[in-house]
């Protein structure tokens, strides 16, 4: 039970984030205007380009919260870090 | 108008393409351990990539020549909607993925799956669908392919090769697909993996220099984004329409999100990038990835304006046939703004461009051939070595046939495919992504399902007439059934694709159909690198997406 309540506030914030990420850029409307004008660029071209780093952003921090959740899940499983034995260097003979 | 050979241009093209062959072959021996002669090697680099070559080799994979190409082409030619929309479609795409890549990653493997359709027969125990999958995988892949090739011709054109004779205009061609299916076939995967480093440089080189270099030439961003405007406003002759749309109108609004979240669903359902994420190392390669591919994104925002600038530099878009062709623009505007050296340097960068994407392609679409359809069907005893012979084979065919569609017929086939395409491996969606999170989606109800959207995506965007030319295949957006506001036919064949498996599953689950047998476990979609084979688990593991069975 406390390894669920644990899970699902990365679980629930990073949902939160990444919906964000995909309707966000979507909404036409909010955006699909020439004013203003930023460094010659109309609104609608500048604002898009905006939402490339925010987006970048919100999948960072998803990745940052679920990376720690999955880490803490798979230590609870006793199962180790895939990326620690990579960077120790060890060859692993994947099936 | 410029028929001759630009021998600077031409000098330098040559040069790189002779490093990248060099490359392509060396590439056998780099970070190999054994011999090519399984698909896990040859097919799938070793399944060893992190994320530093990943995010070139997608790179290399997803935003490929004809996007470069194309992109630009559709802001010249129409403007925002059907051009400026791959950028909320290229940012929209990667919250997607980070979402469930990893779970696909994990999956295969722990099962040794190869292809998404692997997955779907596994997971569904449906041989049919798995087909289905692998059908619509190779038909989509296979136009994406030739489409490679036309972007490639546009540069070759714009250098001035091509004289009236056949074998002058298509011997360059020829050349560099002969060389790129050569080394396809001795190193897999790892071929366009190393190119794809010097595709990416290159390319980021060009697009910086382009958008620092050429505004200033073209006299600042106000007059590019003026002369845009101003272009695109006037009437169409054949219509009386404007020519395209600066910024969307609210008429506009549905078009453009249907088709920047129609694409960005589609993106990964492409074989060529499932074929890239499973040659990753771990499951969070690709969500590491997921955040930084955005920077790819920016390139082709910043790329698509390059389509404005042509028409601020007001380049020639005739082709030597004499006609129009608004896919010569950014060649046509890098021959005309940029010294003949760089414009080299552009033209190679192109070319290169081309080769990674059909390399990854054609080993995505042999993999398919030979897992879901060889071996399915044909020899259910193959060896990995036979896997791997089969594959290569496939690879060389699919890439002829490719050659043989872009050479033999009209180039607006290859596009009509390409389009349809995009509808078609949406349709894949249900099956590959919702199977990576529940079963409750009856087999047959998916395969209905998929066929009826198919046939309702094919149908409905052969009906799509251009009001200027009056011809089939007009374009990528149709009114909403029973609506007056178009969108994009993929995105509404899907919605329809949704609805039809969701009906015909109750009605299964009614009737007792039988479901198929699941080769996945809870646990198997979780699983990292390292972690004990499926047999071994302890029964703890069994958590991954079974925490309301569990509570």
């Amino acid at each position: 039970m406390s390894r669920l309540s644990a899970v699902r506030p990365a679980y629930w914030i990073s949902g939160v984030l990444l919906t964000a990420a995909v309707v966000l850029p979507l909404l036409v409307p909010t955006y699909a205007k020439p004013d203003p004008h930023l460094w010659g660029f109309p609104f609608f071209f500048w604002y898009q380009l905006m939402w490339v780093f925010l987006s970048a952003i919100l999948v960072s921090i998803s990745y940052r919260l679920i990376r720690t959740e999955e880490r803490k899940r798979r230590a609870a499983q006793g199962l180790g870090d895939p990326e620690a034995k990579d960077r120790a260097g060890a060859k692993e003979g994947d099936q | 108008m410029n028929t001759d050979v630009n021998w600077v241009q031409l000098i330098i093209v040559i040069l790189i393409f002779g490093a990248v062959t060099v490359m392509g072959f060396m590439a056998s021996r780099w970070r190999s351990a054994g011999h090519l002669d399984n698909l896990d090697e040859w097919g799938l680099g070793g399944r060893g990539f992190g994320t530093f070559i990943t995010w070139f080799l997608l790179g290399g994979d997803l935003y490929t020549a004809y996007t470069f190409i194309a992109v630009p082409a559709a802001m010249y030619a129409t403007g925002a909607i059907s051009g400026f929309f791959a950028v909320p479609y290229t940012i929209v795409a990667y919250p997607i993925v980070f979402v469930f890549m990893s779970r696909l990653w994990s999956v295969s493997h722990r099962h040794g799956y190869v292809t998404p359709a692997d997955f779907v027969g596994g997971r569904y125990g449906s041989k049919a669908l798995s087909l289905a999958v692998a059908v619509t995988g190779i038909l989509a892949t296979m136009p994406y392919i030739a489409l490679q090739l036309v972007g490639m011709q546009a540069v070759f054109e714009t250098m001035g090769l091509g004289g009236n004779n056949t074998l002058a205009k298509d011997l360059p061609l020829l050349i560099a697909f002969a060389v790129l299916a050569a080394y396809t076939y001795s190193s897999g995967l790892r071929a366009p993996a190393m190119i794809a480093f010097v595709k990416d440089i290159l390319i980021y080189l060009v697009i910086l220099v382009a958008i620092f270099y050429l505004p200033h030439v073209l006299g600042g961003w106000d007059s590019i984004f003026g002369a845009a405007q101003e272009k695109l406003a006037k009437p169409n002759p054949a219509t009386g329409k404007p020519t395209g749309a600066f910024i969307p109108g609210e008429a506009g609004y549905v078009s453009y999100w249907t088709l920047a979240l129609g694409s960005a669903m589609a993106l990964f359902m492409y074989p060529h990038s499932v074929t890239a994420v499973l040659s990753t190392k771990t499951r969070n390669v690709v969500r590491r990835n997921a955040t930084l591919l955005p920077a790819y994104s920016l390139l082709l925002g910043l790329l698509a304006l390059l389509g404005f600038m042509a028409i601020k530099a007001n380049v020639n878009i005739k082709g030597l046939d004499g006609l129009a062709n608004p896919q010569l623009a950014i060649p046509r505007l890098f021959d005309q703004e940029f010294p003949a050296w760089f414009a080299g340097i552009a033209f190679a960068a192109i070319a290169v461009g081309a080769l990674v994407p059909a390399a990854i392609m054609s080993i995505a679409a042999a993999n398919l051939f030979t897992r879901n359809i060889y071996r399915d069907f044909i020899k259910p005893s193959a060896t990995p070595a036979q896997e791997a012979k089969v594959s290569k084979l496939a690879s060389l065919l699919v890439k002829v046939g490719a050659l043989v569609f872009v050479l033999g017929m009209d180039k607006t086939v290859a596009l009509n495919l390409q389009l349809l395409g995009g509808i078609w491996i949406l349709q894949t969606f249900p099956a590959i992504v919702v199977g990576l999170y529940t079963r409750w989606f009856h087999r047959y109800a998916l395969l209905a399902g998929w066929a009826v959207a198919m046939l309702y995506g094919t149908i409905t965007a052969y009906n799509v007439v251009n009001p200027a030319t009056k011809k089939h295949f007009g374009g990528s957006l149709a009114n909403i059934p029973g609506t007056t506001t178009p969108a994009y036919i993929a995105l509404i064949a899907f919605v329809l694709n949704v609805v039809v498996v969701v009906v015909l599953t109750l009605v299964f689950r009614a009737v007792k159909v039988p479901d198929g047998k699941d080769s996945t476990h809870a646990s198997d979609f979780t699983a990292d690198r390292g972690d004990p084979g499926v047999h071994d688990l302890p029964e703890i593991i069994d958590e991954g997406g079974a925490a309301t069975a569990k509570s």
